[in-house]
């Protein structure tokens, strides 16, 4: 059973809770010594004797922990022809998961949904090359082709870039060169890639951490 | 950097900040990658002009919607900009040098453009204060295009035989090969906020107001002199006007121009907003060294690193395609880009494994060169969210920064297939003007009041109690980092000011 919901984790939420009641209306009373202070409930707008509010901390869930993603944005083919290039550009290697492991399709879904059109473009119009060149060659869509059909189509649009703002003309070659990136980055920045790394010890197979800007005083809106 | 000197002379001073100031502890957090919301790669179209941005680092950087600014398509600039106490100062490379004599005197050894109306000696004995404040750790080498410096002694470790190798060839070549220059700060910051503005505060001269968005200079209009500045409050919008004896812009290079430019003032010469320039980010050589590959490294094969200063065009008999120069920077030890490859799949990570800690990478900062066309201007027709006009900007490069850029690379493939490394990478393109975070100019200084916005003191030729002390001032960027050139004619103008101030001439 998760923490959040044992008979501990009740528990100590509630003692928690607890400690923060019955702060609040002592602090003024030391401060002050007034006889008289008022109390008021913890949070509220008449706290302002200068007592800390000790409020419970709550434990929360990862939304991604207790949920699937829905696709959204391509289309069932061009979908399924995103998964099957996930699948073979990022197969799970020596215990590192890959990125259907690691939901990465799913999450370029709504990646890809959220960018400006032109990166919209070239993915949808790369997925349907993919499809169209393997029905073209080999009579179905690109999800249902073996490994080496997938490579007979891929092989020829693989080309090195040597530098990434400088992608290659061919549109179907940048969307290629921009799916391996997008996918790699998708799978090894995956919760279930931190989770590998952790449980194995490896390094270089999640993403790590880093610093994290909050909005330094962002400007008011009213 | 001027409110420092002019505090400690007795001066007291108001200071605008256009932002508002970071508290570490509050605003910065750690965090896994996989709990951003966009794994990390970034919310698409955030920042499409700040190719440093990732989702870690998003809410340090100006909000482009908040305060945008126009170019043609077709003529794409990277201003990459942060409105916070310290500004960029709180996040830079720490990347430390003086302008040489052949940045100082540029027009003589290009035989085109303008020198400065100073030489590196007059700018030295601020340099070695700043250099003192900032506490640079250097390498002293006596190279005229590399002036040393009041470093601290630093002791670098051996070099590996990878560097070693690189560094026969460049001297081979006349090349000199040193070691990076940069400011140790304290408590791991180099900035405003930590090394400069504290002292001036403790003088009790110095009321430090944040989120005030100055919108124009004021003029007296009898005199003609600066007399304030209109400014908006950031958050609530009320307008305000503070009253100045003496003006001193620092905003950063474009935005000091843009405050002059919407005030219509300090542009009798007409060359306010022009001679725009910066560096160029982004040629790149990697090799790997075949020893190095599969995990076999010998120890003090591969790791650490080179700086080679300028080493194009330092004689007037060395004659190329382009003008001006370059550094390189070359690094050993590290991985290679998958994208340098065409495998996929288990494939690819063999390739990558193999080649990880086997590879030795060139790169280079790169002058462009001050033209008069590359210049900005005020859009009317579009306002940041405090109505007040944004820059148009106009730049574009030229075949001086191509054929630079190809020189380079070819130099880089040179001295690495010499060493009879592997070339896997080779590429001679570089990022939009603005990418280098260096831009310099567009108020440039200089003896004649025709062809140039301030005199050597960084002062108006217009408007004599109005000083700009970033980097707008620049007649020449070099290859160099230009931090320590600002904090140093920073500190010149300032002490000239207070002078002249004792003098009663402002």
């Amino acid at each position: 059973m998760h923490e959040a919901l044992s008979d501990n984790g009740h528990a100590m939420k509630r003692r928690r809770f607890l400690k923060g009641v019955v702060a609040a209306p002592v602090a003024p009373a030391l401060l002050g010594q007034q006889a008289a202070a008022p109390t008021a409930p913890v949070g509220g707008r008449g706290n302002r004797g200068g007592a800390a509010r000790e409020v419970p901390k709550l434990q929360f869930t990862a939304p991604d922990l207790v949920s699937e993603p829905v696709a959204r944005f391509f289309t069932a083919s061009q979908f399924a022809a995103l998964q099957k290039l996930s699948g073979i550009l990022v197969p799970p290697i020596n215990g590192a998961p890959g990125a259907l492991d690691c939901g990465a399709p799913e999450f370029l879904d709504f990646l890809i949904g959220a960018s400006p059109a032109d990166r919209q473009k070239l993915y949808r119009n790369g997925l349907d090359t993919l499809n169209a060149q393997s029905k073209k060659q080999f009579g179905k869509s690109f999800a249902g082709v073996d490994a080496k059909q997938a490579d007979i189509i891929l092989r020829p649009l693989m080309v090195p870039v040597a530098w990434a703002y400088d992608p290659p003309k061919d549109p179907v070659k940048h969307f290629i060169s921009a799916a391996r990136q997008d996918v790699a980055a998708a799978t090894r920045n995956s919760r279930e890639a931190s989770i590998a790394a952790n449980a194995t010890g490896r390094r270089g197979i999640g993403g790590g951490g880093g610093q994290y800007w909050n909005p330094v005083d962002p400007t008011h809106k009213g | 950097m001027a409110a420092n000197v002019l505090t400690k002379k007795g001066v007291s001073c108001l200071m605008l900040n256009a932002g508002p100031e970071v508290d570490f502890e509050r605003d910065v957090v750690t965090k896994s990658v996989h709990e951003l919301p966009y794994r990390g790669l970034g919310k698409p179209g955030r920042l499409p002009h700040v190719y440093q941005a990732n989702e870690f680092n998003a809410n340090q950087w100006v909000d482009e919607k908040e305060i945008p600014y126009t170019h043609d398509p077709a003529k794409p600039y990277n201003w990459v900009r942060v409105r916070l106490l310290g500004g960029r100062s709180l996040f830079w490379a720490r990347q430390s040098f003086r302008l040489s004599d052949y940045e100082f005197k540029a027009a003589e050894i290009d035989g085109t453009g303008e020198n400065w109306p100073i030489s590196h000696d007059d700018l030295a004995p601020y340099y070695s204060q700043v250099e003192a404040i900032f506490r640079v750790a250097g390498r002293k080498e006596g190279w005229p295009q590399f002036p040393d410096g009041n470093f601290i002694e630093t002791n670098y470790p051996p070099d590996s035989r990878s560097i070693k190798k690189v560094t026969e060839l460049a001297n081979a070549r006349g090349f000199g090969v040193s070691k990076m220059r940069s400011s140790q700060g304290s408590g791991g910051l180099a900035s405003s906020i930590n090394l400069l503005l504290p002292d001036a505060q403790a003088t009790g001269k110095l009321e430090l107001v944040s989120n005030a968005i100055v919108r124009e200079i004021s003029v007296d209009n009898k005199t003609g002199l600066a007399n304030g500045a209109h400014f908006v409050d950031r958050h609530s919008g009320r307008e305000r006007h503070v009253k100045a004896r003496v003006v001193v812009l620092a905003a950063g290079t474009l935005e000091s121009t843009r405050l002059l430019l919407n005030s219509g003032l300090c542009n009798s010469s007409g060359v306010l907003g022009h001679y725009l320039h910066d560096q160029i980010y982004g040629v790149s050589v990697v090799a790997s060294v075949p020893e190095a590959r599969d995990g076999k490294a010998p120890p003090g094969l591969m790791g650490g690193s080179a700086f080679l200063p300028r080493f194009r065009n330092l004689k007037k008999t060395d004659k190329r395609n382009f003008i001006k120069g370059y550094c390189a920077l070359i690094g050993s030890g590290g991985n290679a880009n998958p994208n340098f490859f065409t495998a996929y799949g288990e494939e690819l990570q063999q390739k990558v494994d193999s080649y990880a800690g086997s590879c030795v990478s060139g790169s280079i900062y790169g002058e462009r060169v001050a033209r008069f066309e590359n210049h900005v201007r005020i859009n009317k027709d579009v306002v940041d969210a405090w109505g007040i006009p944004v820059l148009h900007i106009d730049v574009k490069d030229s075949d001086n920064e191509l054929n630079m850029a190809k020189d380079a690379a070819n130099t880089f493939e040179e001295l690495f297939h010499e060493a009879g490394w592997e070339i896997i990478n080779k590429t001679d393109k570089f990022y939009p003007p603005g990418y280098s975070i260096h831009e310099v100019g567009t108020c440039r200084m200089g003896d004649n009041p025709k062809t140039s916005v301030l005199n050597k003191w960084c002062q108006s030729h217009d408007i004599r109690n109005l000083f700009v002390v970033d980097g707008a001032s620049f007649v020449t960027c070099g290859w160099q980092n230009p931090t320590m050139t600002i904090l140093s004619l920073s500190m010149r103008a300032s002490e000239y000011l207070a002078d002249q101030l004792d003098k009663r001439n402002l």
